[in-house]
């Protein structure tokens, strides 16, 4: 509701023609309103006036230094207007350190709580515009129950996802994300676009710092993607300019460039779909620079996320000759951004053809008229540069350092110097460009450069000479920079005897040289020339005169480091020996190598910022610490359970191959127990095996012989599973029936696969169930080394909160053995071939209650054992065989006798197979199914 | 991809609205206000719509009389954020019915709720026009009942 007197207010101040009489009215409210709070006993409405007026001159720029309280008060007013005001007063006058958020917090926690959601949103509010620490520790749990709580409304989540982003931003330590990553990822399935895209802002944060935790949002996000692009399932109020919320489009898709590309090929198939989609959409003609932009927009990130999956792919090959249409653009933002994602393809691939074709045009926008152009131009040629087209672009580059901006000539400098030292073939090349550099663009020569000069000039006794007769050519011209000196100085007083004998470099004309610039130096520069002098007296006795007259002079000056130097030099030179003088100026040792300085001084210019960059600007080698490169290098780290692939290899072979104690030293090695994988289980610090589903064994331990069944069973879900068996390879079936009658949201399903065995899924499952419905989903497995773990299942839904079931997946090695039969020659021929322990284990098995044949037998078939009738000649006891199947590690033959002794109602076993891993393995499944009795109640 | 600031900007280098998503000191914000409104203001028609100021990217249009500001990280999308510059005029000009500079002036609080309607911690939260337009009428209407609850008494 309009103020009257804020209004006459502002109107007066509009009045003021000059800054003086502005002051004036300013000063004369200014105490008005203090007397007014001074006095107290204000209504709630000229608080909220004074307040205002007290904003509006803020927003003028004047410093308001009370005030305060009374806006702290009017939040609490129940009287929504007031605490609106109060809201506003403080977001802007208070800043996160300020001693008044204590004052708020309270206030702001109660209107959190509050069931009127307009007060929540002003609180959330309030917090993601201050958001310090105190609230971030005092406050993070209520704004995290608003974000996931299913009572939350639309538009309260939204602010809520924000808010919290704001205080992670800050704080990232007190927002415990791992554990809220599931239940926040699963918001980005919410039918409102607009929560979904705060939430995926907030993602995207999350993501960078716990990539680990936030995986699941890479299927969510494609799904999404799809949906949106490729099914066209969006309401109407979010088409922007004919395009769907773009601003989400644009989110998912960046939030994908923080992860590595998804391994699912069914992922994979939708994501390039959508790819294409973009790609095709952005061919339609634009209606207005809205529908253009935002069109572009996408494009563009398409594009980043195209080069970031496979820069090599055929999307980018499309993606490239749109951005080459896009740098002649007559739009000078799209030329700009052009340049800008071409950079980054550059950046990463290897196949740099395709963008040196457009070399010509992308020299031209050296000379755009808009700076902004002409930078993004720089980084591209940066970018591109190698070997081929070097010199062409660094020569290029110092002719345009003449007319270069101000602003933008130390970056350059810096550059040319990098691609100089990196793609130099020649020698010559680097120091006449380098030298060239200094003495065209001396003032903007940091000190890194010239000090990577001498390093390399040390390094490289080839060049010395050559860089020692250039650097006195270069110091004779009239308009020689001081850092031209610096070089020449440490140069020829280190090789300038290679060149005395040169016609006009004779020992005195190189002294000459130098020290007729002596005078118009800095003091470090002098001091530098003098040390120079005292080189030469080493190298060239002959001119020792006219320097040690330097020196006497020198000896008398102000500056204490001249001065010393000087008294030093003096001493050193006029001893009676040279011994002393020799060995200070021993010949320079080679400088280590070490990362050029100048590569640290340009990656400390790109700097920190609040996102972090998907890529850098700069050559392949450049990008190889983006953040989802290093997720993926941790992740192959993970997978190979150790650092070390090599000796992981060969000790896997040797399980097959040998046995003896090579076997046992492979076990020992840590690859015969197939490791944990890490990688997924290593979220919140818990293994899903640590998680299991209470109860899990009983469904479990009737389907470990291979039966059709369920799994697994409560009284929302059903899940069963139907699988079959072929040598190395199998199929599972499993099913999941949603017994309750409402629908159940945000289903997934993950599966960890131990080492050795691949798990994948066929198609993509759906994201809801509807209810009483069932839905299946087909794996296909792959046994490719011996494994001796089950695969395990994490199921997770949505209902109130989310739930999560973690099941171990029937699939035992012994699935994949095909039986085999042997006569009884073959039989104790292979079965003293094999020979004992290790390869042979043996165990006495006492079994509860009465021996039965027939179960025996079914125990051995069940496991895909075949039993070679007579070939023991005592009947009861069992010959069976097997070969078990990898697809990688080969084939181990399996035999074993089991021998039941009814009056102790015991069983011997012996099993011998061509690998001890396998023996001891087979041992423990058959030891398991031969005591396990069903118990009644769940047959 | 956080949005730093955003500034409204007569032609004359007067400052109608300035959000902060940042903490910085009174200081640094003067300075920031002070350079970049110079820079903007230099720039000619023709020219792109973004520049660098610093570690940061600035992404402006003009409307009429006024610029319209922000500061943005180098990672952001530059298009789409002017769009959201753009939706704000938008959601402004249906509000005001034919925004102009003097209503931002006299309205100036309305003009900070509707930012706030659209953009939070710097991201952007709502980017259907409708949405924030409920909220304000919602609010107003609000205000309105408040305000004849006290006449009545």
């Amino acid at each position: 509701m309009a103020m009257r007197g804020l209004t006459v207010f502002i109107a007066d101040i509009r009045n003021c023609r000059v800054r003086e009489l502005e002051e004036k009215r300013i000063n004369k409210e200014m105490a008005n309103i203090r007397t007014k709070f001074k006095d107290g006993n204000l209504s709630g409405y000229d608080k909220k006036k004074y307040v205002c007026k007290l904003l509006y001159m803020y927003i003028l720029g004047w410093d308001i230094d009370f005030g305060h309280m009374e806006a702290v008060n009017l939040i609490s007013s129940p009287k929504y207007s007031e605490k609106q005001i109060g809201y506003l007063g403080i977001t802007l006058l208070m800043h996160e350190n300020s001693d008044l958020v204590r004052l708020v917090v309270n206030s702001i926690r109660k209107d959190l709580d509050d069931n009127n959601e307009i007060h929540n949103c002003l609180a959330l509010h309030a917090i993601a515009n201050i958001g310090g620490r105190e609230m971030a520790e005092s406050l993070a749990s209520d704004v995290h129950r608003l974000l996931v709580s299913p009572n939350s409304k639309s538009f309260v989540k939204k602010k809520a996802a924000l808010t919290m982003l704001r205080l992670f931003r800050k704080h990232p330590d007190v927002i415990p994300a791992p554990d809220w990553a599931e239940r926040i990822t699963n918001i980005i399935d919410d039918y409102d676009l607009g929560v979904c895209l705060s939430v995926t802002s907030l993602i995207t944060a999350l993501a960078q710092q716990y990539p680990e935790a936030f995986m699941l949002a890479i299927p969510k996000a494609i799904m999404r993607l799809h949906k949106v692009i490729v099914e066209r399932d969006f309401s109407a109020d979010y088409v922007y300019y004919k395009i769907p919320i773009p601003w989400l489009q644009v989110k998912l898709l960046r939030l994908l460039q923080y992860f590595p590309p998804t391994e699912d090929p069914n992922m994979s198939e939708m994501l390039h779909n959508v790819l294409q989609t973009i790609i095709n959409n952005s061919q339609e003609t634009p209606r207005n620079v809205q529908h253009n932009n935002a069109q572009n927009a996408i494009l563009f990130e398409a594009i980043n996320l195209a080069i970031h999956l496979d820069c090599e792919s055929d999307i980018v090959r499309q993606a490239t000759n749109i951005l080459a249409r896009f740098i002649l653009s007559k739009e000078t933002n799209v030329r700009y951004l052009g340049l800008e994602t071409m950079a980054h393809l550059a950046a990463v691939t290897d196949e740099l053809d395709e963008i040196k074709k457009h070399e010509e045009t992308i020299i031209l926008s050296l000379r755009d008229k808009d700076i902004s152009v002409r930078r993004r131009g720089l980084d591209l040629l940066y970018s591109m540069c190698d070997v081929s087209n070097a010199k062409t672009i660094v020569s290029e580059l110092i002719r345009y350092l003449h007319i270069a901006d101000y602003a933008l000539r130390e970056e350059m400098v810096l550059k040319i110097a990098i691609m100089t030292e990196k793609y130099a073939t020649e020698h010559s090349w680097y120091v006449d460009v380098i030298l060239q550099l200094i003495s065209s663009a001396g003032d903007h020569v940091g000190e890194e450069v010239w000090y990577r000069v001498v390093q390399i000039v040390t390094n490289h006794e080839n060049l010395q000479e050559y860089s020692a007769k250039m650097v006195l050519h270069y110091m004779r011209s009239p308009h020689c920079h001081e850092n031209m000196l610096k070089v020449g100085g440490y140069i020829l007083g280190e090789y300038g005897h290679l060149i005395a004998n040169l016609p006009g470099a004779s020992p005195i004309e190189q002294f000459n040289t130098l020290h007729a610039r002596f005078g118009l130096c800095s003091l470090a520069t002098r001091a530098l020339l003098l040390s120079t002098y005292i080189k030469f007296i080493n190298l060239f006795p002959e001119i020792k005169g006219a320097i040690l007259a330097v020196f006497n002079q020198y000896r008398h000056v102000l500056d204490a480091e001249l001065q010393q130097r000087a008294c030093e030099y003096m001493a050193i030179a006029t001893m009676p020996t040279d011994d002393l003088l020799q060995t200070v100026c021993e010949e320079m040792p080679q400088f280590p190598e070490r990362e050029s300085a100048l590569l640290s001084r340009l990656n400390e210019k790109t700097g920190q910022t609040e996102d972090k960059r998907t890529w850098n600007i700069g050559g392949k080698d450049s990008n190889e610490k983006t953040p989802a490169n290093l997720l993926a290098a941790t992740k192959e780290r993970n997978e190979n359970g150790s650092v070390d692939d090599l000796v992981n290899s060969v000790s896997n072979t040797s399980i097959s191959a040998a046995g003896g104690e090579n076997g046992a030293a492979a076990s020992a090695n840590g690859s015969a127990v197939p490791p944990t994988p890490a990688a997924p289980a290593a979220k919140a610090g818990l293994t899903w095996k640590d998680q299991l589903a209470p109860g899990y064994e009983n469904w479990y331990n009737r389907l470990r012989d291979g039966a059709d069944g369920i799994l697994y069973e409560d009284s929302i879900l059903q899940i069963g599973i139907k699988s079959e068996y072929h040598g190395h390879l199998g199929r599972l079936a499993i099913y999941f029936g949603n017994k309750t009658h409402t629908q159940l949201n945000s289903f997934a399903v993950s599966v960890e696969a131990p080492e050795g065995l691949v798990v994948a899924n066929s198609h993509t499952l759906a994201t809801s169930i509807g209810p009483s419905t069932q839905i299946q989903q087909l794996y296909s497995l792959e046994c490719q080394q011996i494994v001796t773990e089950v695969p395990l299942i994490r199921i997770s839904y949505q209902a109130g909160s989310t739930q999560s079931i973690y099941l171990k997946l029937p699939v035992l090695m012994s699935r994949f053995i095909e039986p085999i039969q042997l006569s009884s020659a073959d039989f104790f021929g292979r079965w003293k071939q094999i020979g004992g322990a290790p390869r042979e284990v043996q165990e006495i098995i006492k079994v509860p209650g009465k021996i039965e044949l027939e179960r025996a037998r079914s125990i051995l078939v069940n496991h895909r054992l075949g039993i070679c009738e007579n070939v023991d000649p005592k009947p009861g006891n069992f010959v069976a065989t097997g070969v078990f199947n990898t697809s990688l590690s080969g084939k181990v033959g399996c035999l074993l006798r089991l021998e039941p002794n009814h009056e102790t109602n015991m069983y011997r076993l012996t099993i011998r197979t061509t690998s001890d891993v396998v023996s001891k393995h087979l041992k423990e499944i058959l030891h398991t199914a031969l005591l396990y009795r069903p118990t009644p109640s769940t047959r | 991809m956080p949005i730093n600031y955003v500034l409204l900007v007569s032609r004359q280098g007067k400052t109608r609205l300035a959000k902060w998503f940042t903490t910085l000191s009174p200081k640094e914000k003067s300075k920031i206000v002070k350079d970049v409104t110079q820079l903007v203001l230099a720039r000619r028609t023709k020219m792109c719509n973004f520049l660098e100021y610093k570690d940061t990217k600035v992404i402006y249009r003009r409307y009429a009389s006024l610029y319209f500001i922000t500061g943005v990280s180098p990672e952001d999308n530059e298009l789409l954020t002017l769009e959201i510059i753009h939706r704000y005029v938008e959601v402004l000009d249906r509000y005001f019915g034919n925004v102009s500079e003097l209503d931002l002036i006299f309205n100036f609080e309305r003009a900070y709720y509707i930012l706030d309607e659209l953009l939070l911690a710097g991201e952007m939260q709502e980017s259907s026009k409708t949405a924030p337009l409920k909220a304000i009428q919602d609010h107003d209407a609000i205000e309105m009942e408040e305000a004849n609850e006290e006449k009545n008494k």
